[in-house]
């Protein structure tokens, strides 16, 4: 996009740093992940690079939940993007503590680093994680600390905060790191990836790499007692945290004392990379004292010896509600003022992967003086995410699942390029390369469609149009082209047969879904004037008023998802901003 | 949201028998959608104009009276037209569908004076109505008051909303969360609640189809054998003295029929001649002919055995011919000394000289009609919810198709979700992320 950018942290060494699952993807972050490469960022093609399991989620099912996931080598991955990073011209590293936001004619002027240094800018995107008056739990001890050792950021909160924003306090969790030779591995169920992989990004390719097995354990009875027997002692049930946690993502406390039911639950042993020591506990996040989190680990048969390398924690930190922000992430309060990641009440990578790519393309747009660039929630998980985030603000930390798209059908990692590269190269985040395989790629698809109209199968002895053989869900188009019934173009073995055949066997359910889209259109479109005086409109009840004026929609479709605003209340701001109403 | 460029329709006269019922289009299309099902080509500008009103199959359902009112000289400011047909329910709900099918969408409650206050026609004053609207009515505050009322429907409107939700929430989660170890729903358990999900919403849609026949009338026929007291009955019940009444045996020799109003709802009771084995003459006998076909046809049956004589042959063998009717069992001359004990019959003791038992009675006749649906507030007999039930009905036959065909989950989910949305706009809609909420507090979730 052509800015200059310098990027501002504490250390060179925790760019891309992976504090919690050293794992990419997932349902719905998977898509994300797909999203943000077809954009033009770097972390479908990062874990490409660097991962050490693949899996593609939801493979067994239909095209629009497949969702890939890979475990990330840990420090190759943080390796691979400050690689890149330097790697690209235009940035500047600013190794300080960010510490007060500078307003010039009520925009953003620049950074104050704790330092006393300054840095002068158009425009700030700030990503502060849990660093935000960061507050770790490991039992009964609490230190400020941004995560585990390193300290908080309480300068630039108390910068923030005098904007006058709401705020909020939020809580993640962490588990215990194991030594990989303290344990003994023979006594686990052995899980292993796919083979081939299906990559992340529409740049990789095939991806030929060793990958390493995780191990599935349970908790046992004992581990449960002992849990209940230390419960006073768990910072998140004796009062000490306040902060809200994400309920799909419960310690192990809150799994024993919220399902007492339930017998056991399961644990992945989890490698942070070919050559790390480290063995990640995925789903034995506590916050217990870490003699109770080594009895816990102990209690484990086949981790009797299991040495913790670092204990499990709990972190607190301050979020701004996300309703104070406009669809192009940034603070209404403060024009040049964009916020992305947990700031924002998210929590996961991939949700702050997309919020960062989203408000870095606004903030350099809005360096340019040109209009921000908004993703709808019909064209992408990007979109669902930030309009979920600004129309609603959140409660817990946010988690994005695929049933939170409405038009999920439509949403799927095989399209993510055809959705988005072409907004991509709009915005110039797109290169010649990208650029060049994403149009030989959809010229592919189109011959392909070509190819399937005007042609003819044998199927079951019967000779019927192509198009109608794809439509049929025991017909793989696969099998015909194996057969040379049908000579297709395939370059992407996954993709190109995913594209084609879902568009054919899906067709009634994908047309239903974009003709919805398209009855929805007229209200997305319907702008309402950012200076829009709800206020002034009689009939409107003082509630409706306040929470339009504090989250104020751009569109009629948004003001209608906001919560406990009547579509009869929207009908009427509708008639005012279209201005045939005289008030 | 409620659009105003599209054209809403709706029956503008009050619910219930009139002499004259009213349906309104207003919206760019009225006009041309009324012409589509009436055959004519255009309307005169606040002329009135007798039309034939076409039906789905091609066939006139009424006569119609319509006016065109151009905008924006109209109640509402849009092109507005207004159908005047004879007051019959079923008559105003046929025409109403008649302009669904050419084009015009179902209008929300209020929605006309929301239009009308939109374009200025009237203040908000005299829209008293809409401000309600906007104050009350947010999608939650909808759910609320639906969940605090009573009746029959609204509990088998909330538990098919319920059983949707219950569905829906495991399939979602075995997508959003296959590696929890869970089986969030057993194979075929989705097509065996699908299959009651629609049995359900078959059940209401019958009964919506019983409502309107109540609207429109039902009959019932008051039978027994000669000088039981049933035209005494009959004229209580029609509080005139229509019938003949002797000590003769076999007085009533022709049907008689009466329009009352029973519960609130319509219906027609007749007063039919004693059956009897032994009839007395050829007149007699044609009269007992008649009396059977007319309790053949009758919605419910009022049986009157004499109390203050014994029970006979011909009380019991009408006991027994119509044990599976719809019926009430009336022990009558109560204010004589009786002869049996009422209560072995479950009889209801009613005197038509002192009009002992009437009450009763009446209550009775209603009930044994179901006219009970139609006292229920959120009665689907509503024409908005009946054409929302069965759009949700063919969704999901839709779904159905799809799980046994072995269609991936996510579709199944897209139907299952565009019926629940039916749902929504008759109970008022549920929390956006109520089914999150439901997964979270039934599962253990995350690792």
């Amino acid at each position: 996009m052509g800015r200059d950018v310098a990027i501002c942290t504490l250390s060179m060494d925790t760019i891309a740093h992976m504090p919690c699952n050293p794992a990419i993807g997932g349902t719905a972050k998977g898509h994300l992940v797909r999203e943000v490469d077809a954009l033009g960022g770097l972390m479908g093609m990062a874990i490409d690079a660097t991962a050490i399991q693949f899996k593609l989620l939801n493979a067994s099912r239909g095209p629009a939940v497949w969702s890939p996931r890979a475990q990330a080598d840990k420090k190759v991955y943080g390796e691979w993007v400050r690689a890149a990073l330097e790697g690209e011209p235009g940035i500047s590293w600013l190794i300080a503590r960010a510490g007060r936001i500078l307003l010039k004619d009520g925009r953003v002027s620049g950074v104050a680093m704790e330092d006393g240094s300054i840095c002068l800018c158009e425009a700030v995107v700030v990503t502060t994680g849990t660093f935000l008056n960061g507050l770790v739990h490991v039992g009964l001890d609490q230190k400020p600390a941004g995560r585990a050792g390193e300290p908080p950021s309480v300068d630039l909160a108390d910068s923030l905060k005098s904007f006058g924003f709401s705020w909020g306090r939020l809580k993640t969790g962490t588990p215990p790191r194991l030594h990989r030779r303290s344990i003994d591995f023979s006594r686990f169920q052995e899980e292993l990836g796919d083979q081939p992989p299906v990559p992340f990004s529409f740049q990789s390719g095939a991806i030929d790499r060793p990958q390493i097995a995780c191990h599935l354990l349970y908790t046992t009875e004992r581990v449960h007692a002992l849990v209940r027997e230390h419960i006073g002692e768990s910072p998140l049930f004796n009062g000490q945290i306040s902060g809200v946690g994400p309920r799909y993502c419960p310690s192990l406390e809150d799994k024993v004392m919220r399902f007492p039911h339930r017998d056991r639950h399961q644990i992945f042993l989890e490698p942070e990379g070919l050559h790390s020591d480290e063995i990640y506990v995925n789903g034995y996040s506590m916050s217990l004292p870490a003699d109770v989190q080594a009895d816990i680990v102990h209690a484990l048969p086949g981790l009797e010896d299991a040495e913790i390398v670092r204990p499990g924690y709990a972190v607190e930190y301050d979020f701004i509600q996300p309703t104070e922000l406009d669809s192009s992430l940034q603070a209404r309060r403060l024009p040049g003022l964009f916020l992305a990641g947990q700031i924002n009440g998210t929590s996961g990578y991939e949700e702050a992967a997309a919020q960062g790519l989203l408000a870095g393309a606004n903030a350099a747009r809005f360096a340019a003086g040109l209009t921000p660039t908004r993703i709808g929630r019909d064209e992408g998980y990007i979109g669902v995410l930030v309009d979920d985030l600004t129309t609603r603000g959140c409660l817990e930390p946010y988690r994005m699942f695929t049933s939170r798209a409405e038009h999920r059908l439509l949403l799927r990692i095989d399209n993510a390029d055809l959705r988005l590269t072409p907004r991509g190269r709009e915005l110039g985040l797109v290169d010649d390369c990208r650029w060049g395989k994403f149009e030989a790629r959809r010229d592919r698809l189109e011959r392909n469609r070509s190819t399937v109209r005007a042609g003819t199968v044998s199927v079951r002895g019967q000779r019927i149009p192509a198009e109608r053989a794809l439509k049929q869900p025991d017909v793989d188009v696969r099998v015909l082209v194996r057969e040379g019934q049908l000579a297709l173009d395939i370059a992407d073995p996954v993709l190109d047969f995913i594209s084609l055949e879902t568009s054919y066997r899906y067709e009634g359910y994908l047309r239903r879904q974009t003709e919805s889209v398209e009855r929805l259109k007229t209200q997305e479109l319907r702008a309402i004037p950012a200076d829009f005086e709800f206020a002034g409109i009689p009939g409107l009840s003082r509630e409706s008023v306040d929470r339009l004026s504090s989250v104020r929609p751009e569109t009629l479709g948004q003001a209608l998802r906001i919560p406990g605003i009547t579509p009869a209340a929207v009908a009427l701001v509708a008639a005012h901003v279209s201005g045939h109403l005289t008030r | 949201m409620f659009s105003t460029a599209d054209t809403i329709v709706a029956i503008a006269t009050p619910p219930g028998r009139g002499g004259i019922g009213v349906v309104r289009l207003s919206g760019p299309q009225a006009a041309s959608i009324v012409c589509r099902f009436t055959n004519r080509e255009r309307f005169e500008p606040r002329h009135a104009t007798l039309v034939r009103v076409i039906g789905e199959d091609g066939a006139s359902i009424d006569h119609a009276v319509v006016t065109h009112f151009p905008s924006p000289h109209s109640y509402t400011g849009d092109d507005v037209v207004e159908l005047s047909t004879h007051g019959s329910p079923v008559v105003l709900d046929a025409v109403v569908r008649a302009a669904v099918r050419a084009g015009a969408r179902l209008a929300n409650p209020g929605e006309f004076t929301l239009r009308a206050y939109l374009h200025g026609r009237i203040d908000l004053v005299q829209a008293e109505a809409v401000g309600e609207l906007i104050d009350a009515v947010t999608p939650m505050q909808a759910r609320v008051a639906f969940d605090q009322l009573d009746g029959t429907l609204t509990a088998q409107l909330r538990e098919i909303d319920r059983a949707l939700l219950d569905l829906i929430a495991p399939l979602e989660a075995s997508l959003d969360f296959p590696e929890e170890g869970y089986h969030f729903i057993e194979p075929g358990a989705a097509a065996t609640a699908l299959d009651g999900i629609a049995a359900s919403i078959d059940r209401l849609l019958a009964d919506a189809a019983r409502g309107r026949l109540i609207r429109e009338g039902m009959t019932v026929a008051i039978a027994g054998r000669p000088n039981a007291g049933k035209s005494s009955l009959f004229n209580r019940l029609a509080g005139a003295a229509r019938a003949i009444v002797t000590d003769v045996a076999g007085t009533t020799r022709d049907l008689l029929t009466e329009r009352v109003d029973i519960a609130g709802v319509p219906f027609t009771i007749v007063d039919t001649a004693g059956l009897r084995q032994r009839a007395g003459d050829a007149i007699e006998l044609e009269g007992i002919a008649r009396a059977q076909q007319a309790v053949a046809a009758a919605d419910v049956l009022v049986l009157v055995l004499d109390r203050s004589g014994a029970v006979t042959d011909d009380d019991r063998a009408l006991l027994e011919t119509t044990a599976a009717r719809r019926r009430v069992i009336v022990a009558s001359k109560s204010d004589l000394a009786p002869a049996w004990d009422a209560s072995a019959l479950r009889a209801l003791e009613v005197s038509s000289v002192t009009g002992d038992g009437f009450d009763a009675l009446r209550r009775a006749i209603g009930d044994a009609a179901g006219a009970g649906i139609l006292r229920d507030r959120a009665a689907i007999a509503n024409m908005r919810h009946v054409v929302l039930l069965e759009k949700a009905r063919d969704t999901l036959s839709r779904a159905t198709h799809a799980a046994s065909a072995a269609v991936a989950e996510e579709f199944v989910l897209a139907d299952l979700h565009e019926a629940r949305g039916c749902f929504d706009e008759i109970t008022g809609a549920r929390p956006r992320d109520e089914v999150l909420q439901l997964i979270f507090d039934r599962f253990c979730i995350g690792k």
